[in-house]
């Protein structure tokens, strides 16, 4: 306190003597410096701080000497930082102080002040305003300051308009420093500006910063990288349908021409970039990873910079680009290439298997951090589904799995498990290389188990054929002893138990007493299952499964239905992010179909199946949240499995269920309307090409077609929620589909909001959030025309949409019809050229009712579409099934000696808007599928 | 001012690279080597190409000479230049090549003298005192050579310690590569430079048309040979060059060895590889990122896997890998080892990308296995072990070289140490491309270019000043330069520029007897002392007016009494409300423009040519200057259809 009080009373006698003290004079910074432990002790009164505080803005007041305010507002900052509730009081004195120093020339205390003003984050000062801001910068000053200044930029208010072009004008300063400002400056802006009309200030923007990639510095190449990408993503979204592709392409070989630059920096930088960029044609990606430029790639050119003085680019500099980046020398560079790549591979099928070689070729690199990585990315690619392994590639992979490393041991694993295998031989490579690691790394055995149960489950074929191959391997040694302490063994039987999981039938096809061997692993396999079974539960499937025999396996199991406990799960039913846990939830419900229904086969299979589908219906409106939130493969994946559950009912029961059908239907529309929001409502997630984007919308609508109209009987709040989901699905489609018309859309999405707002008319049923704020939306469009508008304010009210529970109540009746014709390859249809042929059909229709337009549809080699309409009055028999045989006539058959002819029957979904290019006689309305294909051969008689 | 380049070795060909470069005045010699396949006059350089006085020598002549790296066609005949030629001047080079290069050229002179009987062409005492003359500098480290001669080195990748160099003479400045590689291997980093403003680049050519792969394409092959090769009990020879190949491919061996828990022994023969190898442990810092990054927790020149070789494992049983000298299997070591290991079919032996014709490497190169080969006349060797061809190279190809080129931008580019029918293509290529003069020279000639100089200039304060505040301009140009326009339906509209035009502004004056100066736009009449003359418009026409009672009908609120310079004020006002109009007695002025009533009858500014005028009119004679033309034709346009009220 003493001390305190001492230091201030020398304060203030040094500053507010009547005369300036000499001390203060020479070197003001040694004589105020002894008050810097003042400010920054914890422990300083607030008297003493405040009347500090006094004497300091005094000076500041008074100052004439040019060293002393720096000093002074130095220690005003300290105190501010130390103490924010004095923050108010010194940014007001700082201001008054800034103000008096504006009209001169401006100095660094100017910038100093500045600094202190915007610690205070309440304070509206009129020194940050657009006058003093641009008053300052081109006034003559410091090179600092005004690196200072566009440094802080965002601290001003300044209008875009006004910024974006001081910030265009100071990229062409002498000085470094200043450009790299300006660019931070203008990257900074990029975010923030929201309506970018102008074309060319867009390109000037993205010009000019493409003009300093070749600047000498270092520091500004990297600020130009980063700026030449924020401003061309804004002009590709600017732009439409073609010229949105060729300048993502310009952007995209622009940022490749700078991943060869000498500074680490830039480079990584260019590979941060690169993965931003949202499309790229496919011929200049794969351009990426060969050196040489293609027939097709050689002559392109795009707006950009190549070189210093070279104003064209050539779709050549993009060559190699992954390649240098992934074998650079530098890790950071390679992580961002990595990381590029990956993005790019989960996007483009043909970049993606060309990329594999060279992730696989990855694994022999000496740093554990970039074989990780290339694992990583793999692991990556394989839940998009996109990593294609073939039988060279293996020999890599298997090598990662004996790694010295145990995190590149368990990433391998984790590719594994996920991985398709075509072939045996694939399989059994596969198989060696993990009993090797199961030799070298007993620490590993349970994740290893864990694996070999997952691929066991996905090749189920393959484990059948492996065991039947080593059956006598597993068999009891002369002496009677069980060789089960050899890896391999132990290997190949957890292979064993996995398979009956996956295979439905062919249960019998591995012997059950490898059941009992297994048994005797029981505590070793249960490790591998930990968070999935226990080891309670594992026992008696493998006891149950070892008395199982192929002539009688009902039997077995009648009298102790409930021996064995449904096994539940507390794990969450969303995957994680992680494969292993993922398919440990996938692994969980095929283990609880196997263990469950097998046991009270086949009396209560109808039970077991409705069930399961109500399991599924109230489960499925919980993965909405996930797909929200952009987790689409996650969400898939269940779905997938769920999927896979419900398949096993359509194999034993000789004619699924319209329920049945439904829910398989319903699980598939979720799917696609997953994967299409995911595209359209994160856009910079790794997408596809526009085109792929509309075949994914094309499936979803063809699909939620099916099933408005290939199923009666819906309740009010079905249809509804059937009918939202295709408001969804419109919608998602009006603003990312360039291809639709838009009008069409609007009008459509107005048709379907009618018909909720008749279902609703009158009834209890309240309307959901979604449908109420799309009534308001439309309301407000009114008939505007203004599409792209209208398509944004749209979309808006996806906000509100959420999958709600869909409930079963009453009777579904599935309409579907079924072709057979008694012909084959070795038995085809006789023909005369020239004349009709005449193909007898015999065709059952289900739940179709008289008035149905119904057509048979016969496709010759996908081009022409012949239609005949089967007339429903003269025929016999109720509306749940009809039978009949028709002999359908095909005009003009082919020249050919022989040929195939698709058929399918179609019925006319009369509510759907009349067909533009009515084919001559053919159907008025879209046809919906009702049989599926079925193929007749036709052979010509005679010469 | 010039740049003279004298290519005397490496012009067209691979071999004996030195290049004499004459640098506004100022010589310099970069590498001094010899070529391998000659052993007459040819095989050095001929240095009495280089220009000097009859009475002068090489001292006085050359500033400097720089050696880029310790490989003998780059250093080989630096000895005989100093010691028998007599150049004492001041010899550059970087620490591990001064450290290396005695080794070299001491194992060299050893060959040729004791091996090959031949005279000798230097000593070992030469090659002591030569090397006492050797600055050796640090990379990045600018050297004054002398009072105008600036040199820097940079990473050039290639081998240990191989340097680009930088050179500077006044104004013009140039880069010499050497030999270099823009792609880093497991124990070298890439060639690393800055954005230079350079008027010449000299860059090696070696693979002028070869595309390489991706260096893990050649390791993956490499390592799955070796694998295989001792999975299946076989013994792997690796004949290689002491320096260089022989630790990178150890390197990637122990690597692996570790990764895979390999418990297979891999030797080193003795001899120079073991000794290299203590250089490379002690030259950490001209590594490879990689080896920099791992040598906190261990260097990894220790090799864990290796171990020492004695001649009586040849025939132990069991795989091993031995690494062995020479890389041709021309003799030693190797050549031994190949006659007992190439008849059995489980070994396997490598091959370096490249043999000179006549070793056993190269005869093995060409031929089918499994083959014979013969050592001499009394030896038979049956190979029928594999053999794996490397294509590890530490040299760049051809899109090294254009990056490294396109990175630099000089403004022309000179290409040595290449075969000429693929330097051509090569030349052709980087003019097509980059639009840049691009040379190939032969031994012996000489290329000259232009260098760049820069004027020293005063400055007036006024331009000074001018240039502390930007001052920014916007243009739209339609196109630039020689951006086509045909594939760029994207660009449709003109594109907007952004210019700086500070310095713009600025006016360069020279006057009899003076400095260049630069002075301000706005000072160049004052300081020439001229006149500034002013054009001046001017316009006098007819303004109808009409009488009073035709007025009020159309107008309710009289304005009767009001003059008519006073109702054009008014009119105008309402008008050009943005324009700040000044009314006086006898005129209105909008900046630069002035109106006023004219009376007289002849004035020289009436308009005679317009249509005849039947009505009454007053006439306003109107003047103002060029920059305010536009204006001014919005005024008078506007005056010309005004009706005014007759007083």
């Amino acid at each position: 306190m003493v001390m305190e009080q001492r230091l201030l009373a020398d304060a203030q006698f040094l500053l507010l003597g009547s005369q300036r003290h000499p001390r203060l004079l020479s070197s003001p910074h040694a004589a105020l410096q002894p008050l810097l432990p003042l400010i920054t002790s914890p422990g300083a009164s607030l008297p003493t701080l405040s009347s500090l505080l006094k004497t300091l803005t005094l000076q500041l007041q008074c100052t004439t000497t040019t060293h002393l305010p720096r000093i002074v507002l130095s220690l005003l900052s300290a105190l501010s930082d130390h103490h924010p509730d004095l923050r108010r009081e010194i940014s007001l004195a700082v201001r008054a102080f800034a103000l008096r120093l504006l009209p001169f020339s401006p100095s660094s205390s100017f910038a100093h002040s500045l600094a202190i003003l915007f610690k205070d984050a309440d304070t509206s000062s009129d020194v940050t305003d657009e006058p003093t801001f641009l008053s300052i910068c081109f006034r003559p000053c410091k090179a600092s300051l005004r690196r200072w200044l566009l440094q802080n930029v965002d601290k001003f208010c300044v209008r875009p308009s006004v910024l974006i072009a001081v910030l265009l004008g100071f990229t062409k300063d002498p000085y470094p420093l200043t450009r790299k400002a300006a660019l931070d400056g203008l990257v900074w802006l990029s975010d923030k500006f929201v309506a970018v009309e102008d074309q060319s200030l867009l390109q000037c923007c993205y010009f000019s910063a493409a003009e300093l990639l070749f600047d000498a510095e270092d520091s500004v190449r990297c600020s130009a990288v980063r700026t030449v990408s924020e401003w061309g993503l804004l002009l590709v979204e600017s732009n439409q349908d073609k010229c949105k592709i060729d300048w993502s392409d310009a952007l995209f070989v622009q940022l490749c021409s700078m991943v060869r630059d000498m500074s680490m920096k830039v480079r990584t930088e260019a590979f941060d970039a690169l993965a931003k960029v949202p499309m790229v044609s496919q011929n200049v990606l794969l351009l990426t990873l060969t050196k040489k430029a293609t027939s097709a790639t050689k002559e392109i050119t795009f707006p950009g910079r190549y070189a210093a003085k070279i104003y064209k680019l050539p779709a050549s500099a993009a060559a190699f680009a992954f390649i240098h980046g992934l074998e650079d020398e530098f890790f950071e560079v390679r992580r961002s290439a990595c990381c590029a790549l990956r993005t790019f591979a989960i996007a483009y099928g043909d970049f993606a298997c060309e990329a594999v070689n060279l992730l696989m070729d990855m694994l022999n690199d000496d740093s554990v951090v970039v074989r990780l990585l290339a694992l990583e990315t793999m692991h990556h690619m394989a839940m998009y589904d996109c990593l294609k392994v073939q039988e060279g590639h293996l020999h890599m992979l298997l090598g990662a799995l004996v790694d010295d490393s145990t995190l590149i041991r368990s990433a391998a694993m984790k590719i594994l498990q996920l991985i398709r295998l075509h072939k045996l031989a694939m399989f059994k490579l596969c198989f060696e290389g993990l009993v090797r690691n199961l030799e070298l790394y007993p620490q590993d055995e349970a994740d290893l188990l864990s694996v070999l149960l997952n691929i066991g489950q996905n090749h189920g074929w393959f484990v059948a054929h492996l065991i039947q191959e080593n059956t006598e391997k597993i068999e009891p040694s002369l002496g009677g002893r069980l060789g089960f302490e050899s890896a391999r063994i132990v290997a190949l039987l957890v292979l064993a138990i996995s398979a009956p999981v996956s295979i439905e039938r062919g249960i019998c096809s591995i012997p059950p007493r490898m059941y009992s061997y297994a048994v005797t692993l029981l505590g070793r396999i249960s490790d591998g299952l930990i968070g999935t079974l226990n080891q309670n539960d594992l026992l008696s499937h493998l006891s149950r499964c070892s008395r199982f025999s192929c002539v009688s396996s009902s039997e077995f199991f009648r009298g102790e239905e409930s021996a064995v406990p449904l096994v539940k799960s507390d794990t969450s039913l969303y995957p994680k992010n992680d494969g292993i846990h993922g398919s440990c939830s996938q692994r969980l419900l095929e283990l609880e179909r196997v263990v469950h229904p097998i046991a009270n086969y086949p009396l209560k299979i109808h039970d077991e199946m409705e069930s399961s589908m109500g399991n599924i219906l109230q489960k499925i409106h919980s993965l909405w949240p996930l797909i929200r939130c952009g987790f689409a493969d996650e969400a898939t994946r269940t779905l997938r499995s769920w999927k896979k559950q419900l398949k096993t009912f359509t194999c034993d029961s000789s004619e699924p269920t319209a329920e049945l059908v439904f829910v398989l239907q319903y699980l598939r529309t979720i799917k696609l309307l997953g994967r299409v929001w995911i595209r359209c409502m994160f856009p910079l997630k790794p997408c596809f090409g526009v085109r792929k984007l509309e075949v994914l919308f094309r499936k979803l609508e063809r699909s939620l077609k099916e099933m408005k109209y290939r199923f009666l009987g819906f309740s009010s709040e079905q249809e509804l929620h059937i009918l939202e989901l295709i408001l969804v699905t419109l919608i998602l489609k009006l603003s990312n589909v360039k291809a639709c018309c838009p009008s069409t859309n609007l009008k459509e999405i107005s048709s379907v909001v009618t018909r909720v707002e008749h279902l609703v008319g009158g009834r209890s049923v309240e309307l959901s959030s979604f449908v109420i704020e799309l009534q308001k939306i439309l309301r407000e469009i009114g008939p505007s025309t203004a599409v792209l508008e209208n398509a944004l304010l749209l979309q808006k009210s996806l906000e509100y949409y959420t999958l709600r529970q869909f409930m079963f109540s009453g009777i579904l009746v599935h309409v579907a019809a079924k072709l057979d014709v008694y012909n084959n390859y070795e038995n085809p249809l006789h023909y005369v050229l020239g004349l009709p042929a005449g193909i007898p059909i015999e065709i059952t229709l289900r739940n179709i009712s008289r008035e149905s337009r119904i057509w048979l549809k016969m496709t010759f080699k996908e081009k022409l579409a012949q239609f005949v309409y089967l007339d429903l009055h003269g025929l016999s028999g109720g509306d749940e099934c009809r039978k009949f045989t028709f002999v359908a006539p095909f005009f003009g058959p082919p020249k050919a000696r022989s040929f195939l002819l698709k058929i399918s029957i179609g019925m006319e979904c009369s509510s759907e808007p009349p067909y533009r290019s009515n084919v001559c006689g053919g159907p008025k309305h879209e046809l919906i599928n009702i049989s599926g294909d079925s193929e007749v051969f036709l052979t010509r008689v005679g010469g | 001012m010039a740049i003279e380049c004298l290519v005397l070795g490496a012009g067209q060909e691979v071999g004996k690279s030195c290049v004499v470069v004459t640098i506004n005045g100022k010589r310099i010699m970069f590498d001094c080597g010899m070529h391998m396949g000659y052993l007459d006059d040819r095989r050095y350089p001929d240095f009495s190409l280089i220009p000097r006085n009859a009475a002068e020598d090489f001292t006085s002549s050359l500033s400097c000479i720089i050696i880029t790296h310790f490989h003998l066609d780059h250093i080989g005949a630096l000895p005989y230049f100093t010691e028998v030629c007599g150049y004492k001047g001041p010899i550059y080079m970087t620490y591990p090549t001064k450290a290396l290069a005695p080794l070299m050229l001491e194992d060299y002179r050893k060959v040729m003298v004791d091996r090959r009987g031949e005279e000798e062409q230097f000593s070992s005492k030469d090659i002591v005192e030569c090397m006492k003359r050797v600055t050796a500098v640090d990379l990045k480290q600018t050297v004054q050579v002398d009072k105008d001669l600036q040199i820097r080195a940079y990473y050039a990748g290639h081998v240990l310690g191989a340097a680009m160099f930088y050179a500077k003479v006044g104004d013009a400045a140039m880069v010499y590569t050497g030999d270099y590689n823009m792609t880093a291997d497991r124990h070298l980093g890439a060639a690393q430079i800055d954005r230079l403003h350079l008027d010449l680049v000299i860059t090696e050519s070696t693979y002028a048309t070869t595309l390489r792969e991706s260096k893990y394409v050649r390791e993956r092959e490499f390592l799955k040979a070796v694998h295989n090769c001792v999975a299946c009990g076989g013994k792997v020879l690796i004949p290689s060059f002491a320096l260089g190949r022989a630790q990178e491919l150890c390197m990637l061996l122990d690597d692996y060895w570790e990764r895979m828990n390999l418990k297979i022994p891999i030797y080193f023969s003795a001899g120079l590889t073991i000794q290299a190898n203590v250089y490379y442990k002690t030259l950490i810092n001209w590594t490879s990122q990689k080896v920099k990054d791992s040598y906190a927790t261990r260097n990894p020149f220790n090799f864990r896997n290796v171990c020492k070789f004695e001649c009586s494992l040849i025939n132990a049983p069991g795989p091993c890998v031995l690494f062995a000298t020479p890389g041709m299997i021309s003799g030693g070591f190797s050549l031994e080892v190949f006659k007992q290991w190439a008849p059995d079919e489980v070994n396997l032996i490598t091959l370096p990308g490249y043999c000179v014709a006549g070793t056993v490497g190269h005869r093995l190169m060409s031929a089918k296995t499994p083959t014979q080969v013969n050592i001499d006349q009394n030896t038979q060797i049956d190979v029928r072990c594999q053999i794996h061809q490397l294509s590890f190279s530490p040299h760049t190809d051809a899109k090294g070289i254009m990056d490294l080129i396109k990175f630099l931008s000089p403004k022309h580019v000179i290409l040595v140490h290449g075969e000429k029918p693929k330097m051509e293509s090569l030349k052709g290529k980087i003019e097509s491309d980059f639009d840049m003069q691009c040379h190939v020279p032969a031994n012996n000639e000489t290329v000259s270019i232009p260098s760049t100089h820069y004027v020293k200039a005063d400055a007036s304060s006024a331009f000074l000043k001018s240039t502390w505040s930007p001052n920014f301009k916007f243009v739209t140009e339609r196109s630039r330069g020689n951006l086509i326009t045909d594939d760029m339906d994207m660009i449709s509209k003109p594109v907007l520029r952004v210019r700086d035009d500070r310095v713009a502004e600025g006016i360069l004056t020279t006057g009899k007897h003076q400095n260049p100066k630069i002075v301000h736009l706005k000072e160049l009449v004052h300081t020439s002392g001229l006149e500034t003359h002013d054009v001046q418009f001017a316009l006098c026409f007819p303004v109808r007016i009409t009488k009073m009672d035709e007025q009020q009908q159309l107008n309710p609120v009289s304005q009767e009494s009001l003059p008519f310079l006073h109702q054009l004020f008014l009119k105008l006002s309402n008008n050009f409300s943005e324009a700040t109009i000044q009314e006086s007695d006898q005129n209105l002025q909008i900046e630069s423009f002035i109106v006023s009533v004219c009376s007289k009858e002849k004035c020289p500014h009436r308009m005679n040519d317009g249509p005849d005028y039947t009505y009454e009119a007053v006439h306003f004679c109107c003047t103002w200057s060029g920059a305010d033309e536009k204006l001014a034709r919005n005024v008078i346009s506007f005056m010309k259809n005004l009706v005014l009220n007759k007083c």
